[in-house]
């Protein structure tokens, strides 16, 4: 729930969720640089101790005055998930009136490979999320032929698209072009963009 | 990072707002601060500071940025990353001596390195500023404890600074410089991962620009002798109450939240000031407390926290992370000032000096504080998630794919496996720990960083003195080998400790973000360190360097290294997938694939629901594995098929690994007679293969089944047959010969009601009768038949086919007969037949029947003449002149040496025995003499020649049996053994043929026990739709066709060490048991998707390790289709 702080601001909490080698904090750093265009305070707060080592990597982004990017129960109120288990392991942070938006890019720990445990299943939780949440966004097949680095854009993208998503298309599409350097950054505007028009009709869930 | 390099290194005369992470945050305080050089080494989650100055060297000394950037380059930072923080902080101290200003930074941990230098340097004197950046890690993301660096300020009397967020983060390292600078002593600045790793917004202002010349005064303080040290300490704690610093305190004890009239109090700093304020604001109690947030906790605040504490508050809160420093100081305070105020600290609510706090503990401690419930403003959380989060897998980090890492550890595994030894193992600090985690677990220690080498020379000399002495091994990267590895080596090599030290030399320093250290410093700047000639130069002998991707040239050198006594290293040198080094290295436009027929599927048994050996396949078993690399022959497992269906590559590869027991379990998966099988198996599985390319299945057989408790304990088929499903449906069994029991042993463990009939007075036919008991072990032989009556078959023996019951009577009684009678009537000669008097002609098998029995009547001194070339003949043959040694034995037979059928070492025991073989003869005339001996001329049976006349007083002929009667002897059988029913003899239709009869192949347990199976899975398939043919078709084919071929194998001596001789064996094939990959190796980019490996190309980096991996020879390159 977006609630008013002293300054009467409305403050915000969003959370991305995923593997270490998504792009998750990449993905921040646009999101940041974004709320900066627009003039939002925000803050930002991340563990990436062995990202690189395929472990669970959080970022949690405040936006508002007095608002941390620290994560509290109940406390996120839009959910960016790249990796469905990781959107899962965030059920705590979420509330009644909050978005969430995930992909489904599996990445199974090695505990799940050696049938050690079952992955969870997803459209289980598909349907508890919808139940629950204000507005659930599920991406069950990216687009064909799109590279699996760039899933992380096109989520953005479509988030952005969601009705309470805090930051405006246009302030995202200046962050990218401002955050994204050189080759790349066409290819990640177009990856935007194409969430940006996804249509969830496609595909059922 | 350009973009942030040059932000970072432009002044701004108008200030300029960021977002920024507080570790840049902190590195740019340092810059406008004008620090002239940094000092560091790497250490999550100090990292990001250091690496500003990294990209801001390599910016700097980039001769093009200097005309496009002149301003950012003007100002030269000087930059290293030292090899330790010990060595780092006293280059700091030093240069800040010649007056250029320092920044000096490192983790937690690595204060306690450093302190050394820190806690003398305090009694003399710097020059220029020099400023101290300690990151704590509380809840230890990623340190090995979450000490409390703020203790440094006391320990060391040092002003310690402690930022809550990016901004203060800024100001305060600018603080620090300009106080150091003044009081001429080393300034902490103390972080915590949240501040360091958090992002918020700071200003960028104007960076300073000092001229700091170079220069060196003579100083006495320069000098630290004890004469000084007492006067110094005194002008040490002076310092601390300069009016310098406490300026600074009162700037840095600030109330940050003034409620009016407010009775509460908050006094607190670092991240728990960022918490409490987004607590106090999101809750709309801001306005009710008093807040403190102090920003320079040494010395402590006293004046500015007395004056807080006078507010008359009812309660004051302290909130700090790990120990109570704060709490401790204003309670001294109270407690000098006589207040009576209520300090809370550790211990209450949920206040404890372990683990971070949080949002949602804090949150609760300050309701708890203020009696307030903000429930009415906390979002409402979902229902029921509990079941939603109950069992999430865990998701540890993990070598990434391709780590050279992983592929050490896998060579280590396959080299020297520690399931069968009791072998220590000390890791360290870095990526090579994450393989103490699933599925390499390859390390038993881990302590702090550097400590592997001294652990092992100390665990080896722990033991030295005892019996159990030993190597032990001691593995760390080549970072943590420069930093502090280095020395407990020439320690060890000094004390001549037996250790094995492997350095992972991954040419980085890996775990921390790819840091350069002198043995790969990738900048020509620096002068780069070979680990080889090092270790040369300080005496060690066993040095060598290793591609662990080359697992099979590699594996020798880690024998050598470990069979080494003194001190052994390894190098295992491949670079960090992150490095260019290794992106040039992988094979472009390739991918990896799996072949889903070899993985996971199993070559020889459809069925697996009787038992199958996959039960017994040990997890662990890497010797499969290990054969692929190190075996000399190389042999599928389809060569080596066995009638029984045994799985001759599970019993290869359990004996491989020294598992001798589940090796007899995997022969008694398919059969009952594994000792017998050992000591007369005419063993088809060894046939077809060249001279000694094959594996001695037999002769393992008979070593494995010899051990008496493994041999004995039948518990495993007993087990099975009383669990078995059952089927309530009767089966009888005619015949209690190797192919009726072994019908009976399949048929039992599948639930069916199994009766045997026999005509003996006890079980075995053949086996018990016609084998003579120097070739088996009869009491073996008698002990595994006696098992079918504890499995549950009931015997019923005097009970002959035609006397005591029909075949009519059985078939409509039972749901299914098996016939299993041999042949137990032996074929004749005409020409002895009708020229030799009864008395002096004698059967093979009524003969060993009789030897066997102990009843034969031949006299002493005999001349015994035995014709044929089979097994039976030589068994006729050993045996009568094993019935007295004057016996004289003739075998004539039409074969040759080579071609006769009987087992070669048969004929060579026999010929030692003292019998003579007249080969490729026969019997031309015969005649009895008057006189009682018998008149033989032998003639050439390939030219026709006459070779010799013999006098001789029996006649055993052995060529051969036939049935008992013609009817049975005609009978017709299907594919699946099933009598067939147009046959003349019978109209019933469940009727089975087993043994000798239902292939005629002459005297071959193996093959009676094969037919005995066959004809067990023909009943099955006719009783219960069992859908699985007999799967031993192959193999008793080629038993049947060729046994001329086994005379001509030779004969592998398995001596003592049976482990190093098979050695050389590899015996492969497919196996659906098998998780070789997942559970020895782990790679991220190889998923099990039903059952089957998959390559996830998206992770996977190509190192191509996996395609040696794999036992099955199941994973390959291919060319990439675009």
């Amino acid at each position: 729930m977006a609630k008013t702080t002293a300054m009467n601001k409305p403050a915000m909490k969003i959370l991305i969720a995923g593997v270490g080698g998504q792009g998750i904090v990449y993905l921040s750093n646009i999101i940041v640089e974004a709320a900066m265009l627009a003039g939002i305070p925000v803050s930002v707060s991340e563990i990436h101790g062995l990202s690189q080592r395929g472990g669970v990597v959080t970022s949690g982004i405040g936006l508002g005055e007095h608002c941390t990017g620290f994560i509290g129960k109940a406390g996120v109120d839009f959910l960016i998930g790249l990796e469905p288990l990781e959107t899962q392991r965030c059920l705590t942070f979420l509330h009644k009136n909050s978005s969430v938006i995930f992909g489904n890019h599996r990445i199974l720990p090695y505990s799940v490979n050696a049938q050690m445990a079952a992955y969870p299943d997803v459209n289980l939780f598909v349907s508890y999320l919808k139940e629950q949440c204000k507005e659930v966004i599920y991406i069950q097949n990216f687009p064909e032929n799109m590279d699996a680095v760039l899933y992380n854009i096109f989520l953005l993208g479509r988030a952005s698209q969601m009705k309470d998503f805090p930051i405006k298309t246009l302030k995202m599409e200046e962050a990218i072009n401002a955050v994204v350097a050189g080759y790349h950054k066409e290819k990640t505007l177009n990856a935007f963009n194409q969430g940006l028009n996804f249509e969830l009709k496609k595909q059922s869930v | 990072m350009l973009k942030q390099t040059i932000e970072i290194l432009t002044s701004n005369q108008d200030s300029k707002k960021l977002c920024v992470m507080g570790n840049v945050a902190i590195a740019r305080g340092a810059i406008e601060a004008g620090v002239c050089g940094v000092f560091a080494y790497p250490g999550t989650p100090s990292t990001e500071i250091s690496e500003v100055f990294k990209y801001v060297d390599e910016f700097q000394n980039k001769k093009e940025n200097e005309k496009s950037f002149p301003q950012q380059t003007k100002h030269s930072i000087y930059f290293e990353y030292s090899i330790n923080e010990k060595i780092a902080l006293e280059k700091a101290i030093a240069y800040s001596i010649g007056n250029k200003s320092a920044l000096c930074v490192m983790k937690n941990v690595g204060m306690n390195v450093a302190c050394d230098s820190l806690m003398s340097i305090t009694y003399q004197t710097i020059a220029a500023p020099l400023v101290i950046v300690v990151c704590d890690d509380p809840g230890c993301h990623s340190s090995s404890n979450e000490q409390d660096s703020r203790y440094w300020g006391p320990m060391a009397s040092v002003p310690v600074f402690n930022p809550a967020t990016p901004a203060d983060a800024i100001e305060m390292v600018k603080q620090a410089f300009e106080l150091s600078g003044k009081i001429k002593l080393p300034v902490i600045v103390r972080t915590t991962t949240r501040v360091s790793h958090t992002r918020g917004i700071v200003t960028y202002g104007e960076i300073q620009k000092k001229n700091q010349e170079a220069k060196f005064d003579r100083l006495p303080e320069h000098i630290n002798i004890p004469a000084r040290t007492a006067s110094a300490h005194i002008r040490l704690l002076d310092k601390l109450k300069s009016e310098n610093v406490l300026s600074l305190l009162k700037q840095n004890s600030r109330i940050i939240l003034k409620g009016d009239n407010a009775k509460l109090g908050i006094i607190t700093s670092g991240v728990s000031a960022a918490y409490a304020i987004e607590i106090l604001y999101q809750n709309n109690f801001a306005g009710k407390v008093n807040l403190l947030d102090l920003g320079l906790i040494h010395p402590f605040p006293e004046k500015e926290v007395l004056d807080f504490l006078k507010k008359d508050f009812k309660k004051i809160l302290i909130l700090e992370e790990l120990d109570a420093c704060i709490e401790t100081a204003v309670r001294t305070i109270a407690q000098k000032n006589n207040l009576q105020v209520t300090i809370l600290g550790k211990g209450f609510s949920e206040l404890t000096a372990t683990g971070e706090f949080s949002i949602d503990l804090l949150s609760k401690v300050i309701e708890e504080f203020s009696d307030t419930s903000f429930e009415k403003n906390k979002n409402i959380p979902l229902e029921n998630s509990e079941k939603f989060l109950d069992k999430l897998p865990p998701r540890p980090p993990t070598l990434c794919a391709g780590c050279p890492h992983r592929a050490t550890y896998y060579l280590l595994k396959l080299a020297i496996p520690r399931e069968q030894n009791e072998l220590i193992m000390c890791g360290d600090i870095g990526c090579l720990g994450l393989g103490a985690l699933p599925p390499l677990k390859m390390i038993d220690t881990i302590n702090h960083m550097g400590m592997s080498i001294s652990m092992a020379q100390g665990l080896y000399e722990s033991f030295q003195a005892s019996e159990k002495s030993k190597k032990v091994v001691a593995m760390l990267g080549d970072g943590t080998f420069f930093h502090s590895g280095l020395s407990s080596l020439v320690n060890a090599v000094y004390t001549r400790a037996n250790i094995l030290v492997i350095i992972f030399d991954n040419r980085t320093t890996g775990m921390t973000g790819h840091q350069p250290h002198p043995g790969a410093s990738r900048n020509p700047k620096y002068h780069e360190i070979e680990i080889a000639p090092l270790l040369k130069g300080i005496g060690i002998e066993v040095a060598e360097t290793i591609n662990p991707f080359n697992v099979r040239e590699s594996f020798e050198k880690v024998n050598k290294a470990m069979a080494h006594q003194g001190v052994s290293v390894l190098i295992s040198k491949a670079p960090c997938i992150f490095l260019p080094d290794f992106k040039d290295s992988v094979f472009k436009k390739m991918k990896i694939v799996v072949d889903p027929e070899r993985c996971n599927s199993c070559a020889n048994h459809d069925d697996v629901s009787l038992s199958c050996s996959r039960c017994y396949a040990p997890k662990n078993n890497l010797s499969r594995a290990k054969a692929k690399l190190t075996a000399e022959i190389s042999i599928p497992g389809k060569a080596q098929l066995c009638p029984a269906n045994i799985c001759n590559h599970g019993f290869f590869n359990s004996i491989l690994e020294g598992d001798y027991k589940s090796a007899v379990e995997i022969v008694r998966d398919k059969m009952l007679f594994a000792r017998t099988c050992g000591d007369i198996c005419h063993r088809p599985c060894e046939l077809f293969s060249k001279e000694n390319n094959i594996v001695p299945i037999k002769k393992l057989k008979h070593f494995v089944s010899a051990i008496e408790e493994n041999f004995n304990d039948f518990s495993a088929p007993i087990k099975r047959a009383k669990d078995s499903v059952k089927k309530n449906k009767t089966i009888a069994i005619i015949g209690a010969g190797p192919a009726g029991l072994s019908a009976a042993y399949d048929l039992i463990q599948s639930g069916y009601d199994v009766s045997i009939f026999e005509k003996e007075n006890k079980p075995g036919g053949m086996v018990t009768y016609a084998i003579p008991y120097f070739r088996m072990d009869k009491a073996g032989f008698d002990y595994e038949t006696v098992q079918l009556e504890k499995m549950g078959v009931k015997f019923n023996f005097n009970k002959s086919l035609g006397k005591d019951f029909t075949l009519e009577k059985l078939s409509n009684e039972y749901d299914s007969v098996i016939l299993a009678i041999g042949m137990n009537k032996s074929k004749t000669l005409d020409l002895i037949e009708n020229n030799i008097p009864f008395e002096k002609k004698i059967d093979a098998l009524a003969f060993l029947k009789s030897f066997n029995q102990n009843e034969s009547k031949i006299k002493a001194g005999s001349v015994i003449l035995v014709i044929g070339g089979g097994n039976s003949a030589i068994d006729a043959a050993r045996s009568a002149k094993k019935l007295s040694s004057k016996n004289r034995i003739v075998v004539s037979c039409i074969e040759t040496e080579t071609t006769m059928p009987a087992f070669a070492e048969e004929v060579k025991h026999a010929a030692a025995e003292g019998v003579e073989f007249i080969f490729d003869s026969y019997a031309d005339r015969v005649f009895a003499e008057a006189e009682g001996k018998i008149n033989v001329t032998l003639h050439s049976f390939s030219n026709k020649n006459h070779i010799r006349d013999l006098r001789s007083d029996y006649i055993i002929t052995a060529i051969g049996q036939s049935a008992a009667s013609s009817e049975i002897e005609s009978l017709v059988a299907d594919g699946n053994s099933r009598v067939k029913s147009e046959n003349s003899f019978t109209g019933y239709k469940n009727i089975f043929a087993a043994g000798d009869i239902s292939s005629g192949n002459n005297m071959s347990v193996i093959g009676a026990i094969a037919s005995g199976k066959k004809a067990a899975s023909g009943v099955r398939k006719l009783l219960e739709n069992y859908p699985f043919e007999y799967e031993g078709e192959k193999a008793l084919e080629r038993l049947n066709s060729n046994t001329c071929a086994m005379h001509q194998l030779g004969s592998t001596i398995i001596g003592d060490n049976i482990k190093l001789e098979i050695e050389k064996y590899n015996l492969h094939q497919a196996c659906q048991k098998c998780n070789h990959c997942i559970d020895n190796f782990g790679c991220p980019a190889m998923v099990k998707v039903n059952g089957k490996v998959q390559i996830d190309m998206s992770r996977c980096n190509l190192c191509g390790l996996c395609i040696e991996v794999c036992p099955n020879n199941a994973i390959m390159w291919e060319t990439e289709t675009v």
